[in-house]
Formats: C-alpha cells, sequence, structure tokens
C-alpha cells in the first residue's frame, strides 16, 4: 500500500477493485465503511455482488477477466475529457505518450461490449476518480490472480499516475496483502529474485555483499518462483523443503502436483499441523503457531509489528525459528542465533529499509498513538513512512506501461459452458487448517458451495442445495450448489477453503508471464447434478444475507 | 466518531474553555469530553466510545456548565470559547451517587453473578464514587435471549444498562445493524430482527458488541462454558493477529496455569480504541478463531518415513540428522538446483530470513519462494 490503513477513514473516493473487502479484510472494510458514511463515494468493481456493492455509489458488475477494458476505458476517458494532471506527468513520469496512444483505442462504447458496463458508467467513474482530490485505489487478488495479473495492475498504475494521485494522504494505490505477513516474508528475502530489502541477487554489487556477510558462496542467478517450482516437483525439483504451507491443497491443478509430489525423491514438511502435504513427506518437524514464539510480521501498510509468545507450545513442538536453525546446523552450518532479536538485527544490518527497526525500538511503540514502525525506515532516529512517494517518486520517475486487453487462458466454451471463479469467505482462512478447527466458525460454514445463478442451476436440472459435480479440463469435485443472484449468469463462484471439495482440483494453473501467478480467478468448467439436497435448517453457507437467499 | 485531522478543520484564532480552573485551548467542533480527556481530567462514562457518534443516553459524564441551569452530558457538548466547566462539584457529585444507585436497582451487585468473564465498569464506577448501595432491589425486566444458538456472543439482559453501545457500533463501525435496541423503559433490551439467533441474522460475528459493552452485558460463551477464570485473572499479551494482512493487534488473554502450566490462551480481546491500526477493531477470525492453537491435531513430535513407508515419531536428533542427509543427498545426485524450499507468509520476518539464508548460504540455491506468487 502507497497510503497507511489510517488513511482510509479520509478517503473522498474510493475506488474498489478486485477485492471483497468486508469478508477478506473485514478491518479495513470498516475503514471504508466509515468513509461513505462520512459522505465519501465508494466505487465497486467487481463481477459479483458483494457486501460492500450493497453501500456502493456505483457497483461496475463487469464479466470476469475483462478489468484491462474497464480500465483502458477511463484512462481513455481521462485523456479525452482533458483531466489528467499534466505538471504532475511531466515531472513525475516517463512512457506517458504511449498510454495516451494506447487507450484511444479503448472507447468506453467498446468497453461497454466488451465488459458488460454501460459507456456512461464508465465515464461518470472516470471523472469522479480524476477529480476528486483524495482518491485511492484498493485492489486485491481479483486483480492479480489472471494470466494478464500484471496487465491489470500497470492498467490501475497508469491511472494513478495520469491523475497524479500519488505521494498524498488517502491518495494512492492499494494493494491490500492477504496473508499476515505476506510482506514481511518478502521484505526478508524469501524470494527467487530478491535478498532481503529487495536487493536483486543478480545484482553484482548486492550478492558480493551477501557473500561477504554471510562468509561463504551462493549463486546470484535467479532461482525459480513458486508456481514454477510446483510444476517441476518430480522432475527437476527433486527435494523439497515446505514450511508453514500446504501446498497441495493451495497450488492450481494440484493433482498434477500430487504426481510430481510421488516422484520427488525427498520432502521435509514444518508445520504446527498435519496437512495434505504430509502425506507426501519424509520428515515432519512438529512447528510452532504464532502464538508460541518470538517475531514481527510486517502488514499491508509496511507497519512492521512485534508477535510475542504467550504460550508454550505443546509436546516436543518448538519454534520455528529454533527448527530451522538446528536444521542448518545440522546441514553443516555454523549458526548462532539465540533470540528472533538476534536475526532481525542480522536482517536489518544489510537492509536499509528495515535498519532502523528492532525488537527493542517495536516493544517501546506499544504507548505510542500507533503501534508498530511503517518502514522505509533508515535509521533509529526516523520516524517511519506512512505514505510513499511524498518526496518524488520512489524509482526517480514513475513508468507507465502501456497495455492492451488479452483474454484470460480459458474461456467457457462448448463443452465447458460456464466461468468459475475462487474465492476467500469471512468466516475460513486459506486452507483452513486453522479455521476448521474452530467450533463456531464451522457452525457458521460448515460444508462447501457453488454459487450457481437459478437460471443457469435450473437449466441443468439443478435445484437449490443439490449436491452437484464441478468439472474442469483438470478434475471435477462435490459440492452443494446454492442458487444465488450474487454471481452473473454463466458464472460461478465458490470458496476455496473445504479440503473435501479442494477447488484447486480444477483450477488452472496457467500463469501470468511476469509473475507466474496463476489464473485462480477464471477457468472453464462445467456443472451436473449428483444428487437431491436437503435444507439444513439453519446453516446459512452463502456469504451474506439478502441478495443470495434461495429464489 | 470521525477522527479529525488538523488540515481538515478551518483555521480560526485560538479558543478555550476553562475546565475546573484551568484555561484549555480547544479545535473546532470538539467536545468538552475530548477536551478533558487531553487534559488528563477524569470524566466518568459508559455509553461513550470515540469510535460512535456520541449519544449522551447514560448521563455519567454530566457537568456543570457555568450559565446553564441543567448539568450537560461532556460527550455531546461541543466546547465554546470562554465557557467554564467544572467536572468535579458537590453537584455532580451528588448527581453521579445517584445516578449509580439507580443503575443499581435491578443490576447484580455480586461481582461472581455480575462479572461473567468481563470486568464490569458500573461495579467499579459505584465503588469509585461511593454510590449508596441500599435503594432496593428489582428483578431486571429486560427480554434475555438463551435459545439464540450462536457459538460466540451471549447476551446477559441482567447486566444491561441499555447504553446503546454496542446497538450503536453494530450499525455505525460494522455497519450491519444485527442487533438494536427493543421495548420501552425499564424493559429496554437488545434485540435481533424477530429474536432470530444472531447466525441467521446479518451478524458477521465480530464481537465489536462484546468488546464495546461497559458492563459485561455481551458477553463471550466460549469462555463462561469453558470456566475460564474471569478477565482480570488472566495475563494479556498484545501480540499480532496471524490471518489477513491488515494486521490488527490484539491481546491474547493467558491463563498461565492452563495446560499443565504450558499456558492457555482462553479469550481473545482487542487494544483500546485509538492505539492500534485496528482501531480496536477486531474481524470474527481475530476475536474468537483461536481454538486452533490448543487443538488436539497439534503435531507433537518429529516424524520420520520408515521403510514400511510410514511416519512415525522419532527423536529431535534423529529427524534433523534425517532431514539435513536427505536434502544433501538430492544436492549432491542432481545439484544444488534440484532442490526447492516453500517459505511461508504466515511465518515470522525472521523465519523467513532464516529460510531463505538456508536456502542459499547452507544449501546453495535461490529456488526460494513463499505464497505471495499467489
Amino acid at each position: 500500500m502507497t497510503n497507511s490503513i489510517g488513511e482510509i477513514r479520509n478517503a473522498d473516493f474510493l475506488f474498489v477493485i478486485g477485492s471483497n473487502t468486508s469478508e477478506a479484510h473485514p478491518i479495513i472494510a470498516m475503514e471504508m465503511k466509515r468513509a461513505v458514511r462520512r459522505g465519501a463515494t465508494m466505487v465497486v468493481a467487481d463481477p459479483r455482488k458483494i457486501w460492500m456493492s450493497t453501500i456502493a455509489e456505483k457497483h461496475l458488475q463487469l464479466k470476469p477477466g475483462c478489468d484491462v477494458w474497464l480500465l483502458n476505458a477511463m484512462a481513455h476517458v481521462i485523456c479525452e475529457e482533458g483531466l489528467v494532471d499534466e505538471a504532475f506527468v511531466a515531472e513525475n513520469t516517463e512512457g506517458f505518450e504511449a498510454v495516451r496512444e494506447t487507450v484511444k483505442r479503448y472507447s468506453p462504447e467498446a468497453a461497454e461490449e466488451h465488459t458488460g458496463i454501460s459507456a456512461e458508467d464508465i465515464r461518470w467513474v472516470a471523472r469522479k476518480y480524476a477529480t476528486t482530490e483524495k482518491a485511492g485505489i484498493y485492489y486485491t487478488l481479483g486483480i492479480t490472480e489472471h494470466t494478464h495479473g500484471t496487465d491489470n495492475v500497470y492498467a490501475l498504475a497508469n491511472l494513478v499516475l495520469m491523475t497524479g494521485h500519488l505521494g498524498k494522504p488517502s491518495s494512492g494505490m492499494n494493494p491490500l496483502r492477504g496473508q499476515n505477513n505476506v510482506q514481511g516474508a518478502n521484505d526478508a528475502g524469501a524470494t527467487p529474485i530478491f535478498l532481503p530489502g529487495y536487493q536483486r541477487v543478480d545484482d553484482p554489487e548486492a550478492h558480493a555483499r551477501y557473500e561477504e556477510a554471510w562468509g561463504t558462496t551462493f549463486p546470484s542467478e535467479p532461482g525459480l518462483n513458486l508456481n514454477v517450482m510446483m510444476k517441476e516437483v518430480g522432475k527437476s525439483i527433486k527435494g523439497l523443503f515446505v514450511m508453514g504451507e500446504d501446498v497441495v491443497l493451495s497450488e492450481p491443478n494440484c493433482m498434477e502436483l500430487e504426481k510430481g509430489m510421488n516422484a520427488a525423491e525427498f520432502v521435509v514438511v514444518q508445520d504446527a499441523f498435519f496437512n495434505e502435504t504430509c502425506r507426501f513427506a519424509d520428515v515432519v518437524f512438529p512447528a510452532s503457531v504464532f502464538a508460541e514464539k518470538e517475531g514481527v510480521f510486517t502488514n499491508s501498510e509496511r507497519r512492521v509489528q512485534r508477535v510475542r509468545k504467550a504460550v508454550e507450545p505443546p509436546g516436543e513442538a518448538r519454534e520455528d525459528w529454533r527448527i530451522l536453525i538446528d536444521l542448518a546446523n545440522a546441514s553443516g552450518a555454523d549458526w548462532s542465533f539465540d533470540s528472533p532479536a538476534e536475526v532481525y538485527d542480522e536482517l536489518a544490518r544489510d537492509a536499509d529499509k528495515f535498519s532502523g527497526i528492532s525488537h527493542a525500538r517495536l516493544d517501546a511503540t506499544v504507548e505510542l498513538p500507533k503501534t508498530g514502525l511503517q518502514w522505509p525506515c533508515p535509521s533509529p532516529e526516523h520516524p517511519g513512512t506512512t505514505f510513499l512517494h511524498e518526496e518524488g517518486i520512489l524509482r526517480g520517475k514513475g513508468l507507465f506501461q502501456a497495455v492492451d486487453y488479452r483474454p484470460p487462458a480459458e474461456l467457457p466454451d462448448e463443452d465447458y459452458g460456464l466461468l468459475l471463479s475462487t474465492g476467500r469467505t469471512l468466516y475460513h482462512y486459506n486452507c483452513a487448517t486453522q479455521t476448521r478447527r474452530e467450533s463456531g466458525l464451522d457452525a457458521k460454514q460448515s460444508e462447501a458451495w457453488v454459487e450457481m445463478h437459478p437460471r443457469d442451476a435450473k437449466k441443468r436440472g439443478i435445484e437449490d442445495r443439490d449436491l452437484v459435480e464441478i468439472s474442469t479440463r483438470r478434475g471435477s469435485i462435490q459440492v452443494r450448489a446454492l442458487y444465488s443472484r450474487q454471481v452473473q449468469p454463466r458464472c460461478i463462484w465458490m470458496p476455496l477453503h473445504f479440503f473435501e471439495a479442494r477447488a484447486n482440483v480444477i483450477t488452472n494453473d496457467a500463469g501470468d508471464p511476469v509473475t507466474d501467478t496463476a489464473e485462480y480467478k477464471v477457468c472453464a468448467a462445467e456443472v451436473r447434478k449428483v444428487e437431491e439436497g436437503e435444507v439444513r435448517e439453519g446453516l446459512f453457507p452463502g456469504t451474506f444475507y439478502g441478495v443470495d437467499a434461495p429464489a | 466518531m470521525i477522527e479529525r485531522s488538523e488540515a481538515d478543520l478551518p483555521k480560526r484564532a485560538p479558543r478555550s474553555i476553562q475546565l475546573d480552573g484551568r484555561e484549555m485551548a480547544f479545535q473546532a467542533g470538539e467536545t468538552i469530553l475530548e477536551v478533558a480527556q487531553r487534559a488528563g481530567v477524569e470524566i466518568p462514562t459508559l455509553c461513550h466510545d470515540p469510535r460512535l457518534e456520541p449519544a449522551g443516553a447514560c448521563r455519567t459524564c454530566l457537568v456543570e456548565v457555568e450559565g446553564q441551569r441543567r448539568l450537560l452530558p461532556a460527550c455531546k457538548t461541543p466546547a465554546q470559547d470562554g465557557a467554564e466547566v467544572r467536572t468535579e462539584t458537590e453537584r455532580v457529585d451528588r448527581h453521579r451517587k445517584t445516578l449509580f444507585a439507580l443503575y443499581l436497582t435491578d443490576h447484580p451487585q455480586d461481582p461472581e453473578v455480575a462479572e461473567r468473564g468481563a470486568p464490569n465498569q458500573l461495579l467499579e464506577m459505584a465503588a469509585r464514587y461511593e454510590a449508596p448501595r441500599d435503594w432496593g432491589f428489582m428483578e431486571s425486566l429486560r427480554d434475555n435471549r438463551d435459545a439464540d444458538r450462536n457459538p460466540y456472543i451471549h447476551f446477559n439482559a441482567d447486566t444491561c444498562i441499555s447504553c446503546a453501545r454496542c446497538t450503536r457500533y453494530c450499525e455505525e463501525v460494522e455497519g450491519v445493524s444485527a442487533i438494536s435496541l427493543a421495548g420501552r423503559g425499564a424493559e429496554t433490551t437488545i434485540a435481533t430482527a424477530d429474536n432470530l439467533s444472531l447466525l441467521d441474522t446479518t451478524c458477521e460475528m465480530c464481537g465489536g458488541c462484546v468488546d464495546v459493552c461497559p458492563t459485561g452485558a455481551m458477553g463471550e460463551k466460549m469462555p463462561l462454558t469453558r470456566e475460564a477464570k474471569p478477565e482480570r485473572e488472566l495475563t494479556k499479551v498484545r501480540s499480532t493477529c496471524n490471518f489477513c494482512g491488515v494486521g490488527c493487534q490484539l491481546d491474547l488473554n493467558v491463563d498461565p496455569d492452563g495446560n499443565d502450566g504450558r499456558g492457555e490462551v482462553v479469550k481473545v480481546t482487542s487494544p483500546p480504541a485509538g492505539t492500534t491500526t485496528n482501531d480496536g477493531n477486531l474481524c470474527v477470525k481475530g476475536r474468537f478463531a483461536y481454538d486452533f492453537i490448543h487443538h488436539e491435531d497439534r503435531i507433537t513430535s518429529p516424524l520420520v518415513r520408515n521403510e514400511a513407508g510410514e511416519l512415525v515419531p522419532t527423536s529431535w536428533e534423529n529427524a534433523l540428522s534425517v532431514a539435513a542427509a536427505g536434502l544433501h543427498g538430492v544436492s549432491d545426485r542432481h545439484g544444488a538446483n534440484a532442490l526447492g524450499f516453500v517459505s511461508s507468509s504466515r511465518c515470522t520476518m525472521e523465519e523467513n530470513y532464516l529460510v531463505q539464508k538456508l536456502s542459499r548460504a547452507v544449501f546453495k540455491t535461490n529456488n526460494i519462494h513463499q505464497c505471495a506468487a499467489t
């Protein structure tokens, strides 16, 4: 996020795209609700009706995968109507002319045909966004989990740059991070391209510095990213170490991965629970959950915050950091960290962005108005950074990237006539290793379902709550069908949390050409009835009340 | 209450009030209570919450303002230039004693009964201001909702004081209006539409009603049914939620004697409003989903696959040496890039640093990533 969560409530215009905020980021949703209550205008762009769209000024219910059409058409309007912040563009950016040329081809009228959103609405939203001073964009995986995910992000960034909505409070580009520490994991260098602090591993200077700091040599060619690595398991990847992730459940097209896991020679899993991936492990290390260890998580707004040990791990389970040190030393290293604070200090020593932060300094922030510190925070006196790009754009000049629409890798056809998207719900979390072990959450949502428009369901002889089979070119799963008008006709949606109805048996593992992020949001699917269902009394598996009550 | 930043306010000449004889400058729009809080002057409140529009419902914060015939609620009265405000006078004290004594006439006074787990601020205030406790007692006339089968939130009408903090939170902050005031007078209670279970309403189980309730009338079910110790006997450990990327701060309430002395998380509460990114708010997962910590499915011993192909418990020493040998073996046979390391965006920054260092410095490969790719 270029802004902070606390700035959301003061925004005057919120463009929420590809984010089911009230379910995936409920506390950020509260801030948005507060802004709307204050009088801000919110526009939600999402193929589904969601809670947030019920309080939005406009809901742009676009067809899945057409984001570039919508965003380029908004840019078209901004250029055409002279709403570009020319001074900002001249001073802070490069490459605008290519974008101006490209978006000429994306008239709102043409976009209407592709996206299903009226040209009038596109014009209204574009004008409103461009002319509101405090206008923020908020997006999540609905933007990125596509084979054109990077294009979507570029198209959004173009809007931000051409309107100068950057470097100001409540005005910026805000991806909402999905996991507690996805920011911190990247910051710490758990990526194939970057050493800690986004220093490229193939940058000779950074690489040499780390070789010296660690007193050893290591390769400088970037490694494989996760999606590619998972496709290579059992092929070029023969040995796998997996910490705290159930890859077999969460990777797309997971039956292929299972074959690979069977073919792998050696697999080590470190986890607090015996998950699906453990079935393929040669060694399993019993690990800890957050309440059992010290450390830091870094949230969506780059705020580094403390995690503190409250209880001891059960049995012989150990804190993950201890296991990693033990494994390194058993493998021939000589690591002598005594605490996570010492590990943090080593990390911060060689990565400027975090070097002003330490466990001791964070512990002293508990009494401050806001807990934690936001990086960049290069020195112990630095107060941290609330919003980015205040004194000019960080990389020097903001780079426009002209993008053209590319269709998703797989769209409905004669054999598979429906478009399947997957997503999260409020009551569960990812593989639900934790949340399905919680009786209360299970009472609210105890089984998987697929949301179908009644028209599509009836055409296939499916009644509300029938057990159905969803199949794609990759496999099939069985779930309960739920009549829903949250989804558009010819689109279906299901949650990804349930291991007995693993959405990722059927999702498409086609990846974005830059990030390799898989297209979890669009694939072609067909649904057929398996057996009659019964309405379980009181059990309401749907996501919010009202819109999706049975027809 | 909407947070006002200085930049948003019109610039005007400085204004001030006399607060207990002390001159205090204020910003346009600030209430007497907000000025007093900045000055460190304590005015008791029950229905007030900085996240909500002032209601002036509980009458606890009444103060004397020179020239006003009646006492005024500090939470709802804007500061006005030159006003003389007194918060500790004989008249204010008499009002507080009377008010608390009246509240107590249908409120259980035995802390065992009144404190169903959470501290009861009404009882604390009544004691602090030495309110009389002998003004008679009648059973509460408020309707309970005992049949509500929702798993988390218990409504104990006996200790409800109808301050509407919970219903206002539900409407103004969470925005779902699942609960509302119903009935009149002494029968006023907190109700759902058609007396439905919260499970069947728009409620999203954020538990904000539990958090804001000053008397514990909105309470947490699970600690009650598990007979956990009352909140004041628990140790609070401030930490960061382990679910989504918002980074909510929460307090793990630990019974240090639980789990044979390993400690047990029996409850999660939120820090005060205004002190953290989450502004004292939590969602259903952050507040209620902590059962996994002590779940019986936790792996409690290292496991190694034996010759029969079964995973069997083993010692740490053996597990570590088998793992090290196995990973080195793959590397020796096929090269370092035949290894892949999957780290975790659920683990700490330090742990992610260690995995990438393990991958690079020990096993000589940059094949290291985590689910940030998805």
